[in-house]
């Protein structure tokens, strides 16, 4: 077990990494000549991402089993959970999952920065007709960027962060069912950020982040870096999702029955991390098949060689479109977890609430080719796949009911995270209904690929999605840190999000419907005043993360401390002392009610209490 | 939290919203620098000339293009990808509006055929012609292109169509290497009209670049085989 404080971290994986990559790339070019230089890129970031988890120590485990050592004892376990405690322990393979959740949390945070200044580059370039703040290769790479990059932070931003810190709390677990994957899955996503980013140095990526072939058969080896993030990060994502899903299965409590689960179990843990083991790896087998096309000159994709992009197209959607859902459903079970919580009511309709999920996490997978409806892909099955996705509008407004059923008569306690779920339910419902013109299939021909369907998917993602997220950090980051965040700084982040979330979108939809195509660089005068106006609202939608990212900082460090239970909620990780204890609790809990019991005229603490250790 | 706690909170949150602004104006600025826009050939009037449509301000611009990155403004060494092939002596172009404008193209490169023979045909041109040689001629079969010179846009109100796409026959494989390691050059000349200010992308429509199709590398890079073209005053 690492004695020295560098040892089996950051420090000694990044240098074997790199060592790792350059030995990788320079013996396949090598070996394969000027030929290969696709290939040594893909197997230099490979080489990295292997050499970076050797380094770190992630291999000792498996080590151990291969050569038939004996299994670690309890206190290597222990310091394996602990790595030396303080600071550090966040840049070692700590198993712990609350260390887990934080690293997640600022990761991901890192991500949205990263993912956020692209868009501020994408919005100054379209700032006015003409503006050519860049040459349209590097306006590409950039949307590519924030395109991807968005989408593996929001696909993180509730699963990562409050799947691994909170749900083996909630559902009274010492730990995640395998805390050294759950290491794994951490380090491997970061193992895919530095990959990702040496794309602009390869010659960037055309194609935006979904990558069409044969657009990506004939980009620049940027293309190749993009590919290998996708390996890895999809890698990470299974392996966090199998582990989520065994927990929740395997761990609970004694008591914790599947009806007494908190909902955000049900949504984040067992329908979105099973949807996302579900559809992730046919992405992979896509990114697998471009690599292939790229390096051996195969031509999955490539019509003169005999292959279809419309494999690429249903490869892709395939994962694109559940994904929608592996990102909203955790914000949806946040929205359910909140609402009675600050409604101080029981959750209206859990049992409904379950079944919608579940049939939304089903149907999703059945809609994937209402993308593909202009590629003249199978014109016979647009009117079935426009069925499934306008049924999928069903279960989705099941969970709305349930919402404003719970919201219905109750105590509203307007706090930050509940605005946040607020403000959720108003953008959902304009990304939900756009969604339907977009679902059928006479307004698709004419609203595909302009900038109605970019403002659509905002709203969904990010008015949605992203609010949800908000609402968690609000909520959960008090228990995870000890500290509360600003409450003005809030509010401040809270309304000047929303309105320039809305100005921006909204003035994109009118351009959309004008007629303006998606992924340009440059546009026609006609739509000058609607791209000034949204890029207006981007910036100040820009200034508003600022205050969020300086109320993370300043609370975190110089914050007031939280009580325990700030927010007098029932559920079992705010029955557990702040900071929690390593193994979360000194006695395994025994369940006898469920969480939403919310019968208290208002919030007191006496309501909080209501089971108790065996 | 107190007043002075309120005010110190809000200056801060205002000095992480300057900071940002600055972080993004310099990335911006950074970019703009590290991509190496291509400098901008202007084409001079020269006069006025009298046509059928009225008096037009004429105006020349000549170009090259080379089956690699050699001579053009990549300089001798080629710059990052000394292989590619490209136009020069760059990529982006200004020319006056209402004018006549005769553009000459010395091709040095061999041909590769067109994906598809519609670009084979001279369109947009005075006459719809071009001249190869000193010959003019309406089209070249899609087998012995080299390269083509292609406008695109999609119309702006206000800014006229300038649907101007021509041909460049490829050097034949017998012609002799001169002393600038290029063979001598098909010329290809041609007119065209402006009319009103507008901005338009150009680029070559002949499968020359890398990667699967041809399509890849110098066909979507600007300083390559794409560019722009502003027609505009002064």
């Amino acid at each position: 077990m690492a004695s020295r404080w560098w040892s089996q971290s950051v420090l000694t994986g990044v240098p074997m990494g790199v060592v790792t990559a350059l030995v990788a790339a320079l013996l396949t070019r090598a070996i394969g000549g000027p030929s290969a230089s696709d290939a040594a890129i893909c197997i230099g970031f490979v080489g990295w991402a292997f050499g970076f988890l050797g380094g770190m120590g992630a291999f000792r485990y498996p080590r151990t089993l291969l050569l038939a050592r004996p299994d670690p004892t309890a206190e290597e376990e222990h310091q394996l959970a602990v790595q030396g405690g303080g600071p550090w322990r966040y840049f070692r393979f700590t198993t712990d999952h609350k260390v887990v959740g934080i690293q997640y949390l600022v990761l991901g945070l890192v991500l949205f920065a990263v993912g956020g200044l692209a868009a501020m580059l994408i919005r100054l370039e379209l700032l006015r007709p003409g503006a050519a703040a860049f040459p349209p290769a590097t306006y590409n790479t950039i949307v590519g960027l924030h395109g991807i990059i968005m989408i593996a932070g929001t696909i993180i931003m509730i699963t990562g962060p409050f799947g691994n810190f909170v749900v083996p709390i909630m559902i009274g677990a010492r730990d995640m069912a395998f805390p050294r994957l759950n290491a794994l899955s951490f380090w491997l996503l970061f193992t895919a950020v530095p990959v990702l980013l040496c794309a602009p140095f390869l010659g960037g990526f055309p194609t935006g982040w979904t990558s069409y072939a044969p657009l990506a058969d004939q980009a620049p080896p940027g293309m190749d870096a993009f590919l290998v993030t996708i390996l890895l990060f999809g890698g990470s994502v299974a392996v966090a999702g199998a582990n989520i899903v065994t927990t929740a299965i395997t761990m609970r409590a004694p008591g914790m029955t599947w009806t007494r689960l908190p909902i955000f179990v049900w949504g984040a843990a067992m329908t979105a991390s099973t949807l996302g083991l579900m559809v992730f790896p046919a992405f992979m087998a896509a990114m697998v098949l471009l690599g292939l096309d790229r390096t051996l000159g195969t031509s999955f994709y490539v019509a003169s060689g005999g292959g279809s992009a419309w494999l690429y197209d249903n490869l892709f959607w395939l994962m694109g479109h559940p994904e929608v859902y592996v990102i909203a459903i955790p914000a949806f079970a946040v929205i359910m977890e909140l609402l009675p919580v600050f409604s101080r009511k029981p959750l209206f309709g859990y049992r409904t609430a379950v079944a919608s999920t579940t049939a939304i996490v089903g149907l999703s997978v059945l809609v994937w080719a209402h993308h593909m409806f202009v590629t003249g892909w199978a014109p016979q099955l647009n009117g079935p796949f426009m069925l499934t996705t306008e049924m999928i509008s069903i279960p989705t407004g099941v969970v709305f009911l349930v919402a404003v059923g719970t919201l219905w008569r109750g105590r509203i306690w307007l706090t930050v995270p509940m605005l946040f779920v607020l403000s959720f339910l108003w953008n959902f419902v304009i990304g939900g209904m756009t969604g339907l013109y977009l679902a059928d299939v006479p307004t698709d021909y004419q609203l595909h690929g302009s900038l109605f369907v970019t403002a659509h998917f905002h709203y969904t993602l990010m008015g949605g999605a992203l609010m949800g997220f908000f609402a968690a950090f609000y909520y959960w980051f008090p228990k995870m840190t000890g500290r509360m965040l600003n409450e003005t700084l809030g509010r401040i982040h809270f309304w000047v999000t929303q309105v320039a979330f809305n100005v921006t979108f909204l003035a994109m939809f009118y351009v959309g419907l004008q007629g303006m195509p998606r992924r340009v660089a440059d546009y026609s005068a006609q739509f000058a005043a609607g791209n000034f106006v949204a890029s207006i609202g981007a910036f100040v939608l820009g200034a508003a993360m600022l205050v969020f990212a300086y109320n993370i900082v300043s609370s975190w460090l110089r914050g007031q401390r939280a009580p325990s239970n700030p927010w007098h909620a029932k559920t079992l990780e705010w029955q557990v002392p702040t900071p929690v204890p390593l193994e979360n609790f000194e006695e395994t809990p025994v369940i006898t009610s469920w969480p939403y019991d919310y019968g208290a005229p208002e919030p007191t603490p006496e309501g909080a209490a209501e089971r108790a250790p065996a | 939290m107190t007043a002075p706690q309120s005010g110190r909170h809000l200056l801060g949150a205002l000095g992480t919203v300057v900071v940002g602004a600055v972080v993004v104006v310099g990335v911006s600025g950074l970019l703009r620098v590290l991509a190496a826009v291509p400098p901008t050939l202007r084409a001079r009037p020269v006069g006025v000339v009298q046509t059928a449509v009225g008096p037009l301000t004429r105006a020349s611009l000549t170009l090259s293009t080379y089956p690699d990155s050699l001579a053009g403004e990549h300089g001798s060494g080629g710059g990052a990808h000394p292989g590619w092939v490209s136009y020069g002596p760059t990529t982006n172009l200004w020319v006056p509006a209402h004018a006549l404008v005769t553009v000459t193209i010395r091709n040095y490169d061999g041909a590769t055929t067109l994906t598809d023979p519609f670009y084979g045909r001279v369109q947009g041109t005075v006459g719809g012609v071009e001249w190869v040689n000193g010959r003019a001629t309406r089209g070249v079969p899609a087998a012995q292109v080299a390269h083509t010179f292609t406008i695109h846009m999609f119309p702006t109100p206000g800014q006229p169509l300038l649907d101007v796409s021509v041909p460049l026959p490829g050097v034949p494989a017998s012609t002799p290497v001169g002393a600038d390691g290029y063979p001598a050059p098909t010329v290809v000349t041609f007119q065209f009209r402006t009319g009103a200010s507008g901005r338009y992308i150009w680029q070559c429509e002949d499968p020359c670049g890398t990667r699967v199709g041809g399509f890849g590398g110098p066909m979507s890079t600007q300083g390559y085989m794409t560019g722009t073209l502003v027609v505009g005053h002064g």
